[in-house]
């Protein structure tokens, strides 16, 4: 069991690393010396339990190897800190050359030395708690099982919280603020989102991505699981075939964009040929025709992304059961019959994988338009992604950029939200 | 062409599946048959054709190019428009060609590669072996942040890149694509470490390894398998990037993706169309490259990536 000092300690810990990460940020201002106050409570935490068990005793501390190490991470720590001071610089000229970056990591260095030594503390004082070993306490459990496993972590969970939570949580905050050049973190409520919805360029973007994402969802299921049934019928040159399917799915949606705008070129491409072959009045220019240049790109996309989805259904089918066949002959079932009603069914958590991956990069669409049309003609194949580029990088203002991204995240929510209810919440399974 | 693919096999469903004993009696040339293989074949045309045309138009010459049919093999072959592709295509002020978007593109791809397969398979391997309280919730949300649009990251990376003076450099993109490949490389080498035995595992923590012992003597020469996986899926990963290309570099230090797109749309100039497919086929030459000498791997690896658990 915990006691209420160690769990007063756990949360003095979490809270300080959470005040730091907010203080870096930016979102704390003046109070940004809050984390270290939460060490204090940690420490404040440790003298009681210290007192509880009647006071420290050094000598017979069989943890205080684990405590020295924490010594030498702190220590460690405090160098990286001491980097960044200018006077350190200066006796040391080695540095100078990436001096921002040391400048960059002072702080992290003096509050990671700080949490060492707190660390260091408790270890000492757990030590003089629980002398016999056969069951560590909370403390001792978190800051010495499995440390090698735990700081081998570390990246994964400063990448977690750090990037993909931090990172979305940021600009989430900031497109409620009416940045412009710079970012800035007054709240002005909705008022990007008004002019958002209000932007033709917007709204256009988001209507493409509607076209560009049902039929890029529906045809490619459909082209990519009829592929992978005409493949699975145990075909001379299989392999062939597949790699031929597959191959553009190696190429980047640039060379991808490339090729199909030199193919739909009016002028050259496959407009010419068929009007060379005797149908003179046939037009076939989805770039240049606004009505239909989301299309083009899904031409495109298609030609790009089919192959995918094939080696996703294709694996599938090769896990259906044999005897599944053979008693659809048995009851004479047309093999269409089966694919529709049994095999079909059977395969949902693939479809459901496909549909999942197919609708993550519908988002994100954006070199594929950048290299075909690069939006054109006017504004006609828009798509959000590059809404968002635009304007974080090229107009200059932020705020519709976050606002936009943001609108972007809830998409990918909407569908990610039921899915992962599908996959993870009906069953435990880790 | 979809209606033809449900239905084609359900001509003679005798031919498939458990065949009995001795030769199958199939004829070469039944109606199935003749439908099945003509459907593939007229897709994989379809598939092959821009790559067939790709190659054509860089083989001929600016005027064959304004007369012709893209379809049409060339008459006078030349490699000029490669050369120049590689040499003296310009975008903007520099008139050096693609070689300098390749050269830039390796020196991102090589050390990304290397960092984000070493951080993954570590990971990976905590994960699957030294499960502690709390790696499951960290890497659940590492898993989803793979799903997190790109867009939605992208400006506040840049301000950590700028504070550590990294922004527009080539480290800073190589941290990029560290960061963005983590998730899936961690699912792929959790996946692989999990399948491998424990007894292994416990044998070698009996014998007294520890975390490093064990990761650097059992499991990393078990899994060469995986890591040809991981290194296929990022190279072409990191050499198709363009999104990271535009935002985190300058125009020195352009990927091959982002300069190909310079090349190629540049507003101003003649549009030299078999100078412009050569350097498309130039960019995508190295992924193609992988993508045919590694087969079944590179199908395995998205495979992988794609199906969960």
């Amino acid at each position: 069991m915990r006691s209420l000092a160690e769990r007063v300690y756990v949360w003095a810990i979490l809270l300080s690393g959470v005040a730091f990460a907010a203080s870096r940020i930016g979102l704390l201002g003046d109070a940004g010396w809050l984390h270290w106050l939460f060490l204090a409570a940690a420490l404040g935490a440790v003298a009681v339990l210290a007192v509880e068990a009647n006071g420290l005793k050094f000598g017979d501390n069989r943890l205080r190897r684990y405590a020295l190490g924490w010594i030498i991470a702190a220590a460690v720590a405090l160098v990286l800190w001491a980097f960044g001071q200018k006077q350190v610089q200066e006796a040391l000229p080695f540095l100078t050359a990436q001096r921002r970056i040391w400048g960059a990591l002072e702080p992290f260095g003096l509050y990671l030395a700080g949490l060492f030594l707190t660390f260091m503390a408790s270890l000492l004082v757990i030590g003089t708690l629980d002398p016999i070993a056969d069951r560590p306490r909370p403390i001792e459990r978190t800051l010495i099982r499995r440390l090698p496993a735990k700081v081998a972590a570390v990246p994964m969970v400063m990448v977690a919280l750090g990037i993909f939570v931090g990172a979305t949580l940021w600009t989430v905050y900031h497109s409620f603020t009416s940045s412009k050049l710079l970012p800035k973190s007054d709240f002005v409520g909705f008022d990007q989102y008004e002019r958002l919805w209000a932007t033709n360029r917007w709204i256009i973007s988001i209507e493409n991505l509607a076209i560009y994402g049902v039929c890029s969802l529906t045809f490619s299921l459909i082209i990519g699981f009829c592929l992978a049934a005409l493949l699975d019928q145990k075909i001379r040159f299989e392999n062939t075939f597949r790699t031929i399917f597959l191959y553009p799915f190696a190429l980047s949606f640039i060379v991808t964009g490339l090729v199909w705008q030199w193919l739909l070129t009016p002028e050259f491409g496959i407009q010419k040929i068929v009007r060379d072959l005797g149908w003179t009045n046939f037009t076939f220019d989805p770039l240049f025709n606004a009505d239909i240049v989301i299309y083009g790109i899904l031409i495109a996309g298609l030609w790009q992304g089919t192959g995918l989805i094939m080696v996703i259904m294709l694996a599938g089918l090769r896990g259906i059961d044999q005897e599944i066949w053979k008693a659809s002959r048995v009851d004479g079932i047309p093999m269409w019959k089966t694919y529709l009603f049994v095999v079909i069914p059977m395969m949902r958590p693939v479809f459901i994988t496909a549909l999942v991956l197919i609708a993550s990069g519908i988002v994100r669409v954006y070199d594929l338009v950048v290299a075909q049309t690069s939006g054109g003609p006017g504004l006609a194949s828009e798509v959000p992604a590059k809404y968002v580029y635009d304007y974080m990088f090229g107009g200059q203002n932020l705020g519709q950029g976050f606002a936009a991204s943001t609108m972007m995240l809830l998409t990918v929510l909407v569908v990610l939200i039921p899915w992962a209810y599908l996959e993870f919440g009906g069953r435990k399974r880790v | 062409m979809s209606d033809l693919a449900v239905n084609a096999p359900a001509v003679a469903p005798e031919t498939d599946v458990a065949a009995p004993r001795g030769p199958r009696p199939t004829r070469a040339l039944s109606r199935r048959n003749i439908i099945l293989y003509g459907t593939l074949i007229v897709v994989a045309v379809y598939y092959l054709l821009p790559l067939y045309v790709m190659i054509m138009t860089s083989l001929k010459g600016m005027p064959e190019i304004r007369l012709g049919n893209i379809f049409a093999p060339p008459l006078e072959m030349t490699f000029e428009p490669w050369v120049r592709a590689w040499a003296e295509a310009c975008t903007g002020l520099n008139c050096d060609g693609l070689s300098r978007g390749f050269w830039n593109s390796v020196r991102i791809t090589i050390p990304s590669v290397v960092v984000s397969i070493a951080i993954a398979s570590v990971n990976g391997y905590a994960l699957a072996n030294w499960r502690f309280k709390g790696a499951d919730a960290f890497f659940t949300i590492l898993i989803f942040g793979a799903f997190i649009p790109y867009q939605v990251m992208i400006y506040p990376i840049v301000i950590i890149l700028r504070e550590m003076g990294l922004y527009t450099t080539l480290s800073g993109l190589v941290i990029v694509h560290s960061i963005f490949g983590m998730p899936i490389l961690t699912l792929l080498f959790r996946n692989y470490f999990t399948s491998i035995p424990e007894e292994l595992f416990k044998a070698a923590r009996v014998d007294g390894a520890g975390f490093w012992g064990i990761y650097f003597k059992i499991m990393l020469p078990m899994s060469l398998p995986i890591f040809t996986v991981a290194v296929i899926l990022q190279v072409t990963g990191i050499w198709n990037d363009f999104l990271f290309g535009v935002i985190y570099t300058k125009p020195d230090n352009y990927p091959m993706t982002v300069q190909l797109n310079n090349i190629v749309n540049s507003v101003q100039g003649v549009k030299e169309y078999n100078v412009n497919m050569a350097a498309t086929i130039l960019t995508g030459l190295v992924p193609l490259v992988i993508y045919f000498v590694s087969g079944k791997l590179f199908v395995r690896g998205i495979a992988a990536g794609a199906v969960k658990g």
